[in-house]
């Protein structure tokens, strides 16, 4: 399940006021989701919750609930 | 001086001259397949070219003919160098195409596959299995000119060669001629206008000889390069230069190196690489988008040149780039620049090597009225940045609307000759017509010329350039017509300056009756998602009422005089997010 600020860091970055962002929603479905804004929507979140990602666990992520597991993971939830 | 060794006539044909490669080097590092995080997978010359041989005997056994076109739409994958040589020592023509996205419209994918097709020929898909449901029902479609499908990844290669198959495919290749087609690549586009340059083996070894010497190629240099090969400026600079020249090429996934950027200096650090090249974003990437931590112990001491080409060169992207990375041993003077296209191989000119690059500081308002002013305390500063002087074997002018010559200093259409000249548009005479005359290229492409070198600072076409990769304005407003809440026809796209990453976006203005915000924020959504459909993200959309945009002397809505009036004005009849 995406947390309410996960979701409000990334539709921000994005531009939109809402999209229904699943676990298993994956970036081409999201507009304005494409590779050059993928690496702002990472350091935003990366800003938003004072953690840092190493690249290569940036190329395992499939999805917006692998994100949110990785963030988790970082915030010890 | 810098001497380099290049004899085309040993071995004028690439299949000859790669395997003269293998036999010189046979142990050398040909390719190395980069994927992070995993031990690269290293093909030396010998091993390429035994491997290559054996796909070849497939393609021949299939029936492919010389002359033929096999299209391949391959993810990064360690095969695809092998089957490309192979492809061409059965003398038929490999044309690498882009990866469909998942954004793109299965539908729209297809559409635009069978469109070039039709118009550049291709004869033969060779892709991966999960691409089959999407591309089987073009073969099976009555009149497709694409004659089978194949999944060259799924190839049993272990078998000992078939002697006989070998000795006849080896015959082929060694009747291929040096005037005779080698690749064909689209020079650009998205969906439905990409245009199909045929190059021959003359033009590619006139490059290989003409641009390696420029950049000063010597037997100890390394290339490394993230660019996607279905790109002339990844196929070209980065696979065949250092393979016709027989050193070696690190390639990079494409996809895997916007995730993670670090992946290029890492590369050159543990690798000693010497030459990359990339667009003008990734010097923005590179400089802004990588924590610090991971740069730790990187040193980028080897890298001895450095090249920005496909969008304009940006002084602050190499400033930038150059403040980040001269603690990691970044020499500045590895900065270089290029201008070239497709239609030429890839190369027009070059910076020189191991120099700065050179740079104006003009007066904006004067450069905006086509002439060269340098700045004074009064003036409005542009820096322009040089993309460098002629390489051997090309020539430049600058003209005017008439094409005639003009002189240093004022701003006209670029145009270019070349021993590397294209042979025209395949299937297209009528496009070729349009852009050559007497032997001279005529690029669309707007600069000038101050002190011998050149200066690129705008396009005649409405091209919109993000990340370098070129994009049609047509495609994104063909799209639009069936878009609900937009009136049809009345819809421009245009590219604005991206400052934060060194590029181009993607703008949108169109004419509707929505009224309230809710109803307008609607109409955005719709737009953002047909864009998505054709695998083009808008970053911004500007919404009008009925009969707003400007029209030019055809009748339809112009897209330069309607940027200028949204991009300096403050009507509030416009909204925009």
């Amino acid at each position: 399940m995406i947390s309410q600020e996960l979701k409000e860091v990334i539709l921000k970055q994005l531009n939109l006021d809402d999209f229904d962002l699943k676990d298993e929603t994956i970036a081409p479905e999201v507009p304005g989701w494409d590779s050059l804004n993928h690496i702002n929507i990472i350091l935003a979140v990366e800003e938003k919750f004072k953690v840092k990602f190493k690249s290569y666990e940036l190329l395992r992520l499939k999805c917006v609930g692998d994100l949110q597991k990785m963030l988790d993971s970082k915030l010890n939830k | 001086m810098h001497e380099f060794n290049f004899n085309i006539e040993e071995a004028p044909t690439l299949w000859k001259r790669w395997k003269l490669n293998a036999e010189r080097n046979p142990d050398r590092d040909a390719v190395v397949h980069w994927v992070a995080g995993q031990e690269p997978f290293r093909w030396t010359y010998k091993n390429l070219i035994d491997t290559a041989k054996k796909f070849s005997i497939k393609i021949r056994e299939l029936g492919i003919k010389p002359g033929e076109v096999c299209a391949t739409i391959i993810r990064h994958n360690p095969k695809f160098y092998p089957l490309y040589l192979g492809i061409s020592r059965a003398a038929a023509l490999p044309a690498v195409l882009a990866y469909p996205n998942p954004r793109l419209h299965p539908d729209k994918f297809r559409q635009g596959l069978e469109g070039m097709a039709q118009r550049s020929g291709l004869d033969y898909i060779l892709t991966e299995r999960e691409l089959e449901p999407i591309i089987k029902p073009l073969i099976e479609k009555p009149g497709s000119t694409i004659k089978a499908v194949y999944f060259p990844l799924e190839w049993d290669l272990d078998g000992d060669l078939d002697l006989k198959v070998d000795n006849e495919v080896e015959e082929v290749a060694s009747q291929i001629k040096d005037t005779d087609p080698m690749l064909l690549q689209h020079s650009s586009g998205t969906t439905g206008l990409q245009k199909p340059v045929v190059l021959s083996h003359r033009a590619i070894m006139n490059q290989v000889k003409n641009l390696g010497g420029a950049l000063e190629l010597t037997e100890k240099d390394k290339i490394v390069s993230w660019l996607p090969l279905y790109h002339d400026f990844g196929l070209i600079a980065a696979y065949q230069i250092p393979l016709a020249y027989g050193i070696t090429t690190i390639q990079i996934d494409p996809f895997e190196w916007v995730l993670a950027p670090v992946l290029l200096p890492e590369v050159i650090s543990k690798e000693k690489a010497t030459t990359t090249f990339s667009p003008n974003f990734a010097y923005n990437v590179l400089a802004e988008k990588i924590d610090e931590e991971e740069l730790e112990g990187l040193d980028l001491s080897s890298l001895r040149i450095m090249v920005n080409a496909a969008e304009p060169i940006r002084h602050d992207s190499h400033e930038k780039f150059i403040n980040r990375f001269k603690k990691y041993g970044l020499n500045p003077t590895a900065l270089a620049g290029l201008y070239g296209m497709a239609e030429v191989t890839l190369g027009a000119t070059l910076t020189t090597p191991g120099e700065p690059i050179p740079e104006l500081s003009v007066d904006r308002n004067e450069l905006s009225h086509g002439f060269m002013k340098l700045a004074d305390e009064n003036s409005v500063v542009r820096v322009c940045v040089s993309s460098g002087h002629p390489i051997n074997g090309c020539d430049l002018k600058i003209v005017d609307e008439n094409r005639n010559e003009i002189e240093d200093g004022i701003v006209g259409e670029v145009a270019v000759t070349s021993v590397s000249m294209f042979d025209g548009y395949r299937n297209y005479p009528e496009k070729t017509a349009e852009v050559v005359a007497n032997g001279w290229y005529y690029s669309g492409d707007y600069g000038f010329r101050w002190k011998g070198e050149y200066y690129i600072i705008g396009r005649k076409k409405d091209i919109i350039i993000v990340a370098g990769k070129n994009i049609y304005p047509e495609d994104i407003e063909d799209v639009m017509n069936g878009v609900e809440g937009l009136i049809p026809g009345r819809t421009i796209a245009f590219g604005e300056e991206d400052t934060n990453m060194g590029t181009e976006f993607v703008a949108v203005v169109s004419e509707t009756n929505a009224q309230t915000d809710e109803e307008k924020n609607k109409v955005r959504m719709n737009i953002l998602k047909a864009g998505m459909s054709i695998d083009i993200i808008i970053h911004k959309v500007y919404l009008v009422p009925p009969r707003w945009l400007i029209k030019s002397s055809s009748g339809k809505p112009s897209r330069k005089a309607n940027k200028e009036r949204l991009t300096s004005g403050t009507d509030p009849q416009v909204w925009s997010r």
